[in-house]
């Protein structure tokens, strides 16, 4: 990963149109502006895990399989 | 009575005041804003989360003590609004809300629980969401211990 020390007021680009400007620094946390164009899909990485784990939760296993791991929980 | 399609149980009759009603869904499925809970005495403490509009569509799930016992709730200001709950406290467990950690199975083997972002129902209107925690205490895929059948 790469790392920057940036300031309150200082940003970064990615690509050429993405800006990400660090607002404001306190004790509860970073407060982060973004510029990027209006198709991009900007999530908090909480959001974008749930939505991957209830695409994997929502993954319909065969009957069989399922009984079987039902069983396995069950042990 | 009204009925459903379900995914493991055929159609199946409900009644409208059981059913749990999601008004921005969940994450990737924000359409789906009504599921009925099925419990089945064979799989207890196991819940079944039904869509109500895809009968392919059905969600594993337990009781958030049954997969952590000492699992702490901290529900959002915003989402506890959302709820129709006391903003300023954390609600009751078991007395005012459901709390309930959905559940992967992987290859029909391990199966792990998302406590980081557990599903919350208001029991006295049935509204719900998955409240996501602001926090990195808990793990989006927690294994889930062995339990044992509960006797009825």
């Amino acid at each position: 990963m790469l790392v920057l020390r940036r300031r309150a007021g200082e940003s970064v680009f990615i690509g050429d149109d993405i800006e990400i400007e660090i607002l404001a620094i306190s004790s509860q946390g970073a407060k982060i502006g973004i510029r990027a164009p209006r198709e991009t899909v900007i999530l908090r990485k909480e959001l974008k895990l749930t939505q991957q784990q209830n695409e994997a939760a929502a993954q319909i296993l065969a009957k069989k399989d399922f009984e079987r791991a039902l069983e396995k929980l069950r042990v | 009575m009204a009925q459903v399609e379900t995914q493991y149980f055929g159609t199946m009759s409900y009644r409208e005041d059981s059913v749990f009603d999601f008004p921005d869904g969940l994450p990737a499925f924000v359409h789906e804003k009504r599921f009925i809970p099925i419990e089945s005495p064979q799989h207890s403490p196991l819940l079944f989360l039904q869509s109500m509009t895809q009968p392919a569509l059905c969600f594993l799930a337990l009781p958030i003590q049954v997969v952590a016992p000492d699992y702490r709730i901290a529900i959002s200001r915003e989402d506890l609004v959302l709820l129709e709950l006391q903003p300023d406290r954390q609600p009751e467990l078991a007395n005012e809300v459901a709390v309930l950690a959905l559940l992967s199975l992987h290859d029909g083997l391990a199966a792990t629980a998302n406590l980081m972002a557990p599903i919350v129902v208001n029991l006295k209107t049935r509204r719900a969401l998955q409240a996501i925690r602001q926090d990195s205490g808990y793990s989006h895929q927690h294994p889930v211990p062995r339990f044992a059948e509960q006797a009825c």
